[in-house]
């Protein structure tokens, strides 16, 4: 295992390199000159100009790019062209907001969907297995801005039981942190959950009809050991790919819902970025980024040897 | 003792939520001022740089008047005002301007505001400002005399040096310490200390999170009730929070829960949300508002030709643009003076020939005359600012009722600001029009405007070359009192609406809203001022 594990590891090398190069190409040849958003809306030509030079943008591509690539090869992402912030040190600021967001949507929606995902297959047909899909369907099609607007209205400005806004860090409390998370995750997870259940009920109806699930069943053995135990365990496999996969997915939504519940996270940091074009810090976070969903794929690659003894053979 | 996983991860989760509930929040809670010594306030946009004079956003020169002060600053009147300046003096040429400081001036640090800070601080800012260049451009001198004392000598006079040195539009002349006015203007300073009424509060500072203000207990106000940017500083909270959010929508739930105090920029279609509710107040702080510009490219076809620019004056109709973005008519007019209504110097000199706009047809006939050949009129088109957006399709439309081919090149605002600045034509990577906004107050400046500069390639973008018109801006700097300036303003206007530089798309207020427990706001255009305002 360890020797897959390193090939595995060694072949993230030059996808991080392609990475890295398109990464920094598409930002430099795209339009959008930082100088000139620097400068603001009242700015000289000249001005312009001066700022340009000064920070370096009038240099050559190739320059730039061998001078960037040279300082990440070090282990430095570069400094914020604005905030004259390492990159480092912005990602450390916005980290733990994303990481809490992104773990108590995981946990929240694995747990649920899972759970769902289950009844559904085992009640295939039935109308708990018709309020699953439906419910698959709507996670599916309401975007998150949406079902975010409407938590928001209902618990934070109705109910006035949650707050509208904001991220409280885990060490002013577990319950404000708690608090602030709730209506993001849901928010977020929404889809999240749909994905799961849906995988988790289309993989339970394959184990289910397996020869050993309806010997188990003659036998007597009772339905919740045999639904946990025989059958959930064997339909893992294409699950733990999709939570896997998920993560993409709630990377992407995490932007939006941390703009919309105003929380400081890597995602609002890189869409401002964007919109300054402030190349270090999106180059800086994509390469991050990328580099946690390889690994990410790595530790599903490395759960199916886990869970399929057929697959370490 | 067996002791199992569970019991050890329950251990952990039990000590890590006790250390984690209790040490940091008693420290909270003895650092942070009671909710009604703080003001939670959610402006335009992030504070990206902290260097008011490097950058002219406003959000920027927002945070400058928080931690830095001015030598002088305008009233309620518009009228420049003594601030950190005790007494000053012209002499009877009027090429010799004197400054003496006034007492109790310190930076946050502690130490005194010199005289060498204030010229230092005047020349850097001077390097970045258009009437901080007209203003250098006649100077042959600023020497400090002594700690409190300076001297600007000019070598002809200069009407408008007190004006300048109080405008509030950006860049502002804020005064720094030494060490960050001596900065480079083209680099950012990195340092965060003033000698204003606030103090920055850089570890409570979450950078595109919140920006933290406190009150600066060792400041001393000036004795003169608050009016404008002017009088008395006295600072009524403990603690202004700039919260940096987003998202409209949320803002105003915020707001609504009282969640934040301020919301700065509350579209106009939310105003019927919160028209009912006796905990919020609208009310505009801008009265002169903004005007929306219309650029031309002077240096191509076809609006190098003066009919085809002519032909946008009859062409635009104000209304449709302010109605687009605006709705409500109380919170828009159409205005054709060349320095904004309601302003100083608006006046009605030359807007006869085009106050029958719209005519579709004599527009339609200006623009063939121009020699247009046909291609397609780029319109930069920035996605994502509401107002120039809906120009840019509404533009598109009325071009193209009149017989002209148009292009929409639209991008986010930095890919057009990016374009702009190219000065080829369209197939190199070029433009032919552009719109944006500016404020009143700066519009009426036509020193301190960039855009009504007419000196070719060095002139803002557009590019427009007027020789009569430069040299009238330089008579109407030199005019010695308002009734001067005036005079010169309608000449300016007569000359300007025969050449059209660029055009205008109307004008319009933009309304705030705030907790209605929230008092005291100072209405002043440009700059949103946290000092005098209360909370109870």
């Amino acid at each position: 295992m360890i020797g897959f594990i390193v090939r595995r590891l060694l072949a993230t090398v030059p996808v991080m390199v392609v990475i890295g190069l398109f990464v920094f190409l598409l930002l430099h040849l795209a339009p959008g000159d930082p100088a000139a958003i620097i400068a603001g809306d009242n700015a000289t030509p000249d001005s312009i100009l001066a700022i340009r030079h000064q920070l370096g943008l009038d240099q050559s591509i190739l320059v730039q790019f061998l001078r960037w690539s040279g300082r990440v090869l070090q282990g430095d992402l570069g400094i914020s062209i604005f905030s004259q912030t390492p990159v480092i040190t912005l990602i450390g600021q916005r980290i733990g907001p994303t990481v809490s967001l992104t773990l108590t949507t995981a946990v929240f929606s694995v747990s649920i969907a899972i759970c769902i995902g289950v009844l559904a297959g085992w009640q295939a047909g039935g109308v708990l297995d018709r309020i699953v899909m439906a419910f698959a369907a709507l996670g599916f099609s309401v975007p998150v801005f949406v079902v975010g607007y409407g938590l928001i209205y209902l618990f934070a400005i109705y109910l006035r039981w949650l707050p509208v806004q904001g991220y409280v860090s885990l060490e002013r409390g577990l319950w404000p942190w708690f608090q602030h998370l709730i209506l993001p995750s849901l928010a977020l997870g929404l889809a999240y959950v749909a994905l799961i259940a849906r995988i988790t009920r289309t993989a339970m109806l394959d184990v289910l009809s397996e020869d050993y699930i309806r010997t188990a069943t003659a036998k007597g053995v009772a339905a919740t050991p045999m639904l946990l135990h025989h059958a959930l365990r064997n339909a893992a496999v294409p699950i733990v790919t999709v939570i896997g996969l998920g993560v993409a997915l709630l990377i992407g939504g995490v932007v939006i819902t941390e703009t919309v519940f105003n929380i400081p996270g890597i995602g609002r940091l890189v869409v401002d970025a964007i919109n300054q074009r402030d190349y270090p810090i999106v180059q800086g976070i994509i390469l991050v980024f990328s580099g946690v969903y390889v690994l990410i794929n790595l530790a599903v690659d490395i759960s199916y040897l886990v869970l399929d003894p057929r697959i370490r053979s | 003792m067996e002791i199992s996983r569970r019991k050890v991860v329950q251990s952990a989760i039990a000590t890590g939520t006790l250390a984690a509930a209790g040490a940091p929040a008693i420290g909270r809670a003895q650092s942070a001022p009671p909710a009604n010594r703080t003001i939670r306030a959610v402006m335009q946009g992030d504070l990206r740089s902290f260097d008011p004079i490097w950058t002219t956003a406003n959000v920027t020169a927002y945070h400058g008047a928080m931690i830095y002060d001015m030598l002088f600053s305008i009233d309620a009147e518009f009228k420049p005002q003594p601030q950190m300046v005790d007494t000053w003096t012209v002499s009877d040429d009027k090429l010799t301007y004197t400054f003496v400081l006034r007492d109790g001036l310190a930076w946050h640090d502690g130490t005194k505001v010199t005289a060498n800070d204030c010229v230092a601080s005047i020349k850097r800012w001077s390097a970045r400002d258009g009437g901080g260049q007209a203003l250098m451009a006649r100077t042959k001198s600023i020497t400090a005399k002594d700690d409190k004392t300076f001297v600007i000598a000019l070598n002809s006079p200069f009407g408008l040096v007190i004006d300048v040195l109080a405008k509030p539009s950006t860049p502002v002349c804020f005064m720094m310490p030494l060490k960050d006015a001596e900065t480079d203007p083209n680099q950012q300073i990195t340092g965060r200390t003033g000698s204003g009424p606030f103090i920055f509060n850089v570890a409570e500072t979450k950078p595109g999170n919140r920006y933290v203000y406190d009150r600066n207990p060792h400041y001393v106000p000036r004795k003169e009730p608050a009016s404008g940017m002017a009088g008395g500083k006295v600072v009524k909270v403990d603690r202004v929070i700039y919260e940096n959010l987003a998202d409209d929508q949320t803002a105003l739930a915020a707001l609504q829960t009282g969640e934040i105090d301020f919301f700065e920029v509350i579209p106009i279609d939310f105003l019927p949300q919160v028209k009912d509710d006796p905990d919020i107040t609208v009310e505009i702080l801008n009265k002169t508002g903004n005007v929306g510009f219309l650029g031309m490219n002077n240096l191509h076809s076809p609006f190098d030709k003066l009919q085809a620019r002519q032909a946008m004056l009859y062409l635009v109709n104000q209304t449709d643009f302010l109605k687009a973005s605006f709705g409500d008519s109380k919170y828009y007019r159409t205005c054709n003076s060349y320095f904004g209504c309601g302003t100083d110097m608006e006046n009605d000199a030359n807007t006869g020939w085009f106050k029958a706009a719209p005519d579709k047809a004599m527009a339609k006939k200006l623009f063939m005359e121009s020699g247009y050949d046909g291609r397609p009129v780029v319109i930069l088109q920035p996605s994502n600012f509401a107002f120039m957006n809906n120009a840019a399709t509404i533009l598109g439309q009325e071009l193209t009722d009149i017989g002209v081919k148009v292009d929409l090149a639209t991008s986010d605002w930095g890919g057009v600001i990016t374009r702009r600045a190219v000065q080829a034509p369209v197939d190199k990577g070029g433009w032919d029009i552009f719109t944006t906004f500016s404020s009143g107050y700066t519009v009426a400046n036509p020193v301190g405007y960039i855009g009504d500069a007419t000196n070719g390639k060095n002139a803002w973008f557009g590019w427009p070359t007027d020789a009569l018109n430069e040299k009238l801006r330089d008579e109407w700097a030199t005019a010695p009192t308002l009734a001067d300036r005036k005079t010169v303003a309608r000449k300016i206007q007569e000359n300007a609406w025969n050449v059209v530089p660029h055009a205008f798309l109307g004008q319009w207020v933009a309304p705030v809203a705030h907790r209605s427990n929230v008092k005291g706001w100072l209405a002043v255009p440009e700059v949103i001022p946290f000092w005098n305002v209360s909370k109870t």
